[in-house]
């Protein structure tokens, strides 16, 4: 999905495992676009970040977040 | 003679050490770490010439790890000239990977019960001009009020010996307690953002606990990885006398998810580039096994200890002129790690050592159980575990590493968004990790200095922070530079913790 995400906007984003303070790199984009972080809550447990948010349309944004959560719920 | 375990120690003792976790790890039933292969390599690379020499340097500049024989090669240059070239080479790396960024951190010292008794220890169990103390949750939050709200620190190593008393979980709830406290500031607030520890070789299972709480680095030193020495400092019978438990710690960590791990050997206990040789497996080790090196490797110089005569004795002390060395052999063998220097050493070797490849160094330093708090001045070597090299406060560590050209950082930024593993790695090893590295020096920089700076103080970093705010203008695109310009602002109107 990263990859997807990053081929057709530009965008990195990568999901990360939520343990208090730290946030451990799981999945996805590797690199960095330089631009602060944002943090996406999934669940609990997980997150999505990413410093490109704003080159997502917000449609797509929330089709990512939303089949994310469904897939976390699945498991 | 050892004296004897309590029954509730002994019963902990044993059930520690879980061979089925040593032993998944191992090829062929042996360690990573081959005695005779390492003095071999490092006898069959001598007086390496200068080519070679210069053709290892342009790998370690490409930020990819070196092999064995080449580590031994670089332990084997006699010409001094080659050394500077060395020393010079180690500088850039070290630029080339985290910038002109030195971050700060300080030890808290939560408490020194043990169960071991290390030779060169003072905090081994026989030791009995030790006071021995653990600092409760309570006294563990009024040492992080001063950390955090008066000396201004966003990044701890806490610090425990093995014992029962502080065992996994109640380690986890001192993090807990650090992580809690938040102290109004000057203009913002204080508090401990990074909490790393150094404590005993764990279970996968007290591992997935401290990463349940957002434990920052992992660190454990194998104190010497020659495995004769080893027997012989850590007396048979003693927990930490096992050397496999000790040496796949760290494996244990990346297992249980813990993906930032430290390395370190205390030289002075056996020869130098030997244990230089030993970090170097580690880490490819670590690298094989998992995909992910050291998050960074320490170095620490055996210092007197309140009764702890081995420390005179021994006959691999470092000399000064090899530390340098050895400093600089490593950053060149694992050139995406950060190298830790601690106030063990003098303010001299302090200065002379950073533009080594140094990344870390602690100031303000108090290693007594309590000593924060408690506010005292004067080493105590009997709370202490050793004697310290350098009391400096942080406010005149930072001054002087402003007049040297280095900008402090206190960024925690890289563990709570996902760079972290092989992520880090890779940025690391790309050398985009620098580019992260200088954003948030300036932003936590300009904390610091609203915060706790005396106006000396200040005006040296006034000078640093324009100086890299116009390098950041020329080298970023433009929309990261105007980003860092409305954070900086942010953070001088009294915003705290912003981060990229």
């Amino acid at each position: 999905m990263a990859a997807e995400v990053k081929a057709e906007f530009g965008a990195r984003m990568w999901l990360v495992e939520v343990m208090g303070k730290r946030h451990s790199y799981v999945a996805g984009d590797r690199d960095d676009s330089f631009l602060p972080p944002q943090v996406v809550g999934l669940n609990e447990r997980y997150a999505l970040v990413s410093g490109d948010w704003e080159k997502i349309p917000e449609k797509r944004k929330r089709d990512i977040i939303e089949s994310l959560r469904a897939i976390l719920i699945r498991q | 003679m050892l004296a004897a375990l309590t029954k509730k120690e002994k019963d902990w003792v044993d059930q520690v050490i879980r061979e089925d976790e040593i032993e998944k790890y191992m090829i062929g039933g042996r360690d990573f770490i081959d005695d005779e292969e390492i003095w071999e390599k490092i006898r069959l690379n001598t007086r390496p010439d200068k080519s070679r020499i210069r053709e290892i340097i342009a790998k370690s500049m490409s930020i990819t790890l070196l092999d064995p024989d080449e580590t031994a090669a670089l332990l084997n240059v006699e010409d001094p000239e080659l050394w500077q070239e060395m020393f010079a080479a180690a500088a850039e790396v070290k630029r080339k990977v985290y910038d002109n960024r030195i971050v700060t951190f300080a030890p808290l010292y939560g408490g020194d019960l043990c169960v071991n008794n290390c030779l060169y220890c003072g905090f081994r169990r026989e030791n009995t001009v030790i006071k021995r103390r653990v600092l409760t949750l309570e006294e563990l939050r009024r040492e992080t009020e001063v950390l955090a709200g008066e000396i201004g620190h966003k990044r701890i190593i806490l610090v425990y010996g093995e014992h029962p008393a502080t065992d996994a979980r109640f380690i986890a709830d001192a993090i807990r307690a650090i992580y809690d406290v938040k102290v109004k500031t000057k203009k913002g607030y204080g508090q401990i953002r990074r909490v790393n520890v150094n404590i005993a070789p764990l279970s996968v299972d007290d591992l997935r606990l401290l990463r349940e709480v957002g434990i920052g680095t992992y660190q454990v030193f194998q104190e010497t990885y020659h495995h004769d020495t080893y027997r012989r400092l850590h007396p048979a019978g003693t927990l930490k006398s096992h050397y496999q438990w000790r040496l796949y710690c760290h494996h244990r960590a990346l297992e249980a998810g813990v993906d930032d791990v430290a390395l370190g050997a205390l030289f002075g206990l056996y020869d130098w580039r030997f244990e230089v040789m030993g970090l170097l497996y580690h880490a490819r080790d670590l690298e094989r096994q998992f995909g992910i090196g050291p998050h960074t490797i320490s170095f620490p110089r055996l210092e007197p200890a309140a009764n702890t005569p081995f420390i005179q004795e021994s006959r691999y002390k470092v000399s000064d002129e090899d530390f340098k060395k050895l400093i600089a052999v490593i950053r060149l063998s694992v050139p995406y790690t950060g190298m830790i220097l601690t106030a063990r050493e003098s303010a001299r070797m302090r200065r002379e050592t950073i533009p080594i490849g140094i990344t870390q160094t602690d100031a303000s330093t108090k290693i007594g159980i309590g000593a924060y708090a408690d506010r005292y001045t004067e080493q105590e070597s009997e709370r202490q575990q050793f004697l310290l090299g350098d009391t400096r406060s942080l406010d005149e560590v930072i001054r002087e590493l402003a007049q040297m050209g280095y900008i402090t950082s206190f960024c925690t930024a890289g563990y709570r968004c996902g760079r972290t593993g092989d992520r880090i790695m890779t940025l690391l090893k790309t050398g985009k990790e620098a580019v992260f590295c200088k954003l948030n020096a300036v932003l936590t920089f300009r904390e610091w200095l609203d915060d706790f700076a005396s106006p000396e103080t200040k005006r040296e970093g006034e000078k640093v922070i324009e100086k890299e705010m116009a390098e950041i203008r020329e080298r970023m695109p433009e929309n990261v530079y105007l980003k860092l310009l409305e954070y900086y602002d942010r953070i001088k109107d009294g915003e705290r913790d912003l981060y990229f």
